[in-house]
């Protein structure tokens, strides 16, 4: 049980470090001169002594979204598969309730961007639910194919299952999946090649244009969030995609899993200075790519194995 | 005449929760109707049949109910006629549904041999030595499914729903459709049952079709009762989806599966009726206020009418399919039957599955992306008329139909385990083992998926977990007393204005443009450049349309057809008598020779030959010469 309060408590306070380390490894590879680690406390900690600025166009949603966008994630933070063997987890809550309570933050996020009656808002929300309605499907399949080679459809006991028992003859199948939900990590996140989350320029923006009426602790909110749901799907990725590492002594098991979690965050920085940012309505062709790569999982899944 | 078993009782209650909140909303909504007698007369009369549709026991008694709910429904339509679309919408209802009472009539008539008072129990008899079950299954799924609106049989939907006057819009959308599912329970399970399985493919394909066309042309609307409208065809698709899943595990001998299945499947319907039903009157608290169906007159209106803004958000949450509501939890469902999959031994069957799944998971992000359209145009924002500006909360009779209608909602999540002891009385009824227990093992906290491996969901401790944090953050954020300003919008400099947010239109572009095989949109773009510029203009304005492409497909291409057709015999009734004889000549012609080339004996020589010689007698005795 103290493993797993202290294993949320960690990654939720670990999140803004992973974000900083993403961006920070994305400018010693364009030889800038690298933020601090702890660039993400320093944020959060000013905008939290910032007073908060409510646009005058907005309603109730406004002032409760926030909350709501944050409180689903944080919802999902008890549900990940355990960091430790050993460890107190909750086993039985399946894939289904965890994307849903995503698309319930993105939900209201989408409708934020709505309520302050800015033009930006607007277009950030039309773009982030066209994203959204497509990684649905992608993640479901992503979802079955995994749950159908762990045993079962808990997040938490597939994950414990992958480190028990590695599905050996399901290798192609699980590759497949693991291409499909590192493209799905990209997409929900809103990182390059779907999202820029450093731009402030209308044509390309889509997380940070529904975000642009809010100050403050508002603001401050919806940071911790997106850092909250980096590390969610980063966790994900960590503990049913690189199963391993998890039978080691309890601060090895530990290191070992935040040091996959760097891997993930350096792998995603790389694949951003690589590439440049997709048109909006090239989108989909990344999306339809994940999409097929999961349909590919359960076949090669049912023609070989089963 | 009358039969009160289980399945007929949880179908009444599905009626009553869902007309007697409208009840209140109705009585609000009378002093808007100038034809109050008509109106009273017709809506009762129409609860009234839908009752006893759903508990007639046999063939005539249900079908003078169908035709009832059909007639007053058909009346009702007929309302309020202020355009002459609600006109062409309710021509175009009563064609299509006789079109289906037609076949519900020829299936009845086979079934029974003739004596439509038999009752359903006798008719399995029946329809056991039919020769042709397939051609049973069909009649009955045309005829109900034409009422249910699913694809392609939907079309007639979106004119129709909207053109009712708003508590019929949710009485129609939300309950009448619900009695074609019960239609469908009750004839595939008691005449029916044993089922090849093919049919349950049928009904699969059906409804992953069906929801994936209904969010599609709910996404490109921008009428907010069509739009629901479209919903409704998505939501039958998703019941279709538990049904054919059940109807597949049925045949394949998974019991458990198949009963949950079906479950999940008559969950849905409760569910689709509670928060379609809410919708409805939302969007008809807001066009009463407004005066226009039109979205893109909408805007700001949760300052004006807080109420009628936060039901619609329950049902719009629960529409999505997000948790925890209970649209999530059905939906929950039936994705786990269709997990279950892996179950089944036909590796084609088990390889195809997926694509339904990738249907029901798209229909869910569109769902999503649509809501967050339909709500956040219609209350979030500014005011995008003068009709929205001078909004107010309605009166206190709709207000408690809505309140009245999301605690239906609430209490469908909330006593999930209650409806269930129900949903499993109804399939132990049908002759079903009980597997009330597998889905509540431990308690009412949890909800177990029946197959191996499956998952669990927990409604009530997620709501509460969700309520907690959020309202921890609340208080938290109170007890700091965080300074707060109201400001402005910031808009580059520029005053935020109405004009300048985004329209529904907009909202749905990029989804409207990946789509745009589908849409074929109608667009027109007017500008008034100035001086030649191909980038400055004074003013312009873009239109888009988009019409069903069933629409134009099947319907419209049988209009041309029957036009065509028409038009030959208007010219054959204007021959001289000479040629009524050559006519009749040819007819004969024709008999004997089909007569000779398909009874007798068959040889492709004569075939051709006879074929010239019919072509060469038409040619010259009837057609003759051009003039």
């Amino acid at each position: 049980m103290i493993y797993y309060f202290a294993s949320i408590v960690v990654l939720i306070l670990f999140a803004p470090i992973l974000l900083s380390y993403m961006k920070a490894t994305k400018m010693v590879l364009l030889f800038k001169r690298p933020i601090s680690l702890m660039q993400g406390y320093r944020d959060f900690s000013k905008l939290m002594q910032k007073e908060t600025i409510i646009s005058e166009e907005s309603s109730a949603i406004s002032r409760w979204a926030p909350f709501l966008v944050l409180s689903p994630l944080i919802v999902i933070m008890f549900f990940l598969p355990p960091v430790v063997k050993g460890a107190y987890y909750v086993s039985f809550v399946d894939a289904f309730t965890i994307t849903g309570l995503i698309s319930l933050s993105t939900f209201f996020l989408m409708l934020l961007g709505l309520d302050s009656a800015s033009a930006f808002g607007g277009m950030g929300s039309s773009r982030e639910s066209f994203i959204a309605a497509l990684v649905e499907p992608a993640m479901v399949l992503t979802i079955f194919s995994v749950s159908l080679m762990a045993g079962d459809l808990g997040v938490g006991q597939a994950g414990v299952n992958l480190a028990e028992h590695f599905p050996k003859e399901h290798m192609a199948s699980f590759l497949f999946a693991g291409i499909s939900f590192f493209i799905l990590l990209i997409a929900e996140n809103g990182r390059i090649p779907v999202d820029n989350p450093e731009t402030h320029l209308e044509l390309t923006m889509v997380h940070e244009a529904m975000i642009l009426d809010l100050t403050g602790v508002y603001l401050a909110i919806i940071e911790s969030a997106a850092s909250i749901k980096f590390v969610i799907f980063a966790s994900l990725f960590a503990s049913l995609f690189l199963p391993f590492g998890y039978e080691l002594a309890a601060p090895l098991a530990i290191a070992v899993f935040i040091l996959k979690l760097f891997l993930i965050a350096t792998a995603v920085a790389f694949l951003e200075v690589n590439t440049a940012k997709l048109r909006l309505f090239k989108v989909p062709n990344l999306l339809g790519l994940a999409i097929v790569f999961a349909f590919l999982s359960l076949i090669t899944f049912y023609v070989l194995g089963a | 005449m009358f039969v009160f078993d289980t399945l007929s009782l949880v179908f009444v209650g599905l009626i009553l929760l869902g007309s007697v909140p409208n009840l209140f909303y109705s009585f609000g909504y009378l002093p808007h109707i100038e034809r109050k007698l008509h109106y009273q007369l017709h809506y009762f009369a129409f609860i009234f049949s839908m009752l006893g549709v759903v508990i007639s026991a046999n063939a005539l008694v249900f079908l003078f109910f169908w035709e009832l709910m059909s007639l007053t429904s058909w009346q009702l339509i007929l309302t309020e006629v202020k355009e002459k679309s609600t006109i062409n919408a309710a021509k175009f209802y009563f064609i299509m549904t006789h079109f289906g009472f037609l076949f519900l009539l020829l299936f009845f008539l086979i079934v029974t041999n003739g004596d439509l008072e038999m009752g359903f129990a006798q008719m399995k008899a029946v329809a056991s030595v039919f020769a042709y079950p397939t051609l049973l299954f069909f009649f009955l799924i045309l005829g109900f499914l034409s009422k249910a609106g699913a694809v392609p049989l939907h079309v007639w939907l979106p004119y129709a729903h909207p053109a009712a006057p708003s508590p019929v819009s949710a009485l129609m959308s939300g309950v009448m459709l619900k009695v074609a599912i019960y239609g469908l329970f009750r004839f595939l399970f008691d005449v029916l049952y044993p089922w090849p399985l093919e049919w349950g493919i049928v009904i699969l394909s059906l409804g992953a079709l069906s929801s994936l066309v209904g969010v599609l042309y709910a996404l490109s609307e921008h009428d907010i009762k069509a739009l629901l409208a479209n919903h409704s065809i998505e939501n039958i698709g998703i019941i279709l989806i538990g049904f054919g899943m059940g109807m597949i595990f049925d045949t394949l001998g998974l019991h458990t599966l198949s009963t949950f299945a079906f479950m999940a499947a008559l969950f849905h319907t409760f569910n689709h009726m509670s928060f379609k039903s809410l919708l409805f009157m939302g969007a008809g608290s807001v066009l009463h206020q407004t005066h226009t169906k039109n979205m893109e007159k909408y805007g700001g209106l949760i300052k004006a009418m807080p109420l009628t803004a936060f039901t619609f958000l329950i049902a719009a949450i629960s529409i999505s399919a997000l948790p925890p509501s209970n649209g999530f939890l059905s939906e929950w469902m039936i994705f786990q039957s269709m997990l279950s999959s892996s179950h089944i031994d036909n590796i084609s069957l088990k390889l195809a599955i997926p694509f339904a799944i990738f249907a029901l998971a798209m229909t869910g992000g569109l769902a999503i992306a649509c809501f967050v359209k339909a709500y956040g145009i219609v209350f979030l924002g500014l005011h995008r008329s003068s009709n929205a500006k001078h909004a107010h909360e309605v009166n206190f009779l709709m207000k408690s139909g809505m309140v009245f209608m999301s605690l239906v909602v609430l209490s469908l999540m909330l006593f999930t385990p209650f409806y269930f002891t129900w949903f499993d009385k109804v399939f132990v009824d049908l002759g079903r083992v009980s597997i009330y227990v597998k889905i509540f093992p431990d308690g009412l906290w949890h909800m177990h998926s029946v197959g191996i491996n499956g998952g669990i969901v927990s409604p009530i401790i997620l709501l509460g977990a969700l309520l907690g944090v959020t309202l921890l953050m609340a208080f938290a954020y109170r007890v700091f007393g965080i300074r707060t300003r109201v400001h402005n919008s910031w808009a580059c400099g520029y005053k935020t204005s109405a004009k300048t947010q985004y329209t529904a239109t907009g909202f749905a572009g990029p989804i409207r443009r990946f789509f745009s095989w589908l849409y074929r949109p109608h667009e027109t773009i007017e500008k008034q450049t100035i001086a030649g510029h191909a980038t400055k203009f004074t003013n312009s304005s873009y239109e888009v349309h988009v019409k069903p492409l069933f629409e134009t497909l099947f319907y419209d291409s049988v209009a041309k057809a029957v036009g065509l057709m028409s038009y030959w015999v208007y010219r054959l009734s204007h021959f001289e008598q000479t040629r009524y004889a050559a006519m009749i000549f040819n007819m004969m012609l024709t008999v004997l020779f089909s007569y000779r080339v398909f009874a007798h004996d068959f040889s492709w020589a004569t075939f051709v030959l006879e074929f010239l010689v019919m072509l060469v007698s038409i040619k010259i005795l009837i057609i003759g010469d051009k003039k």
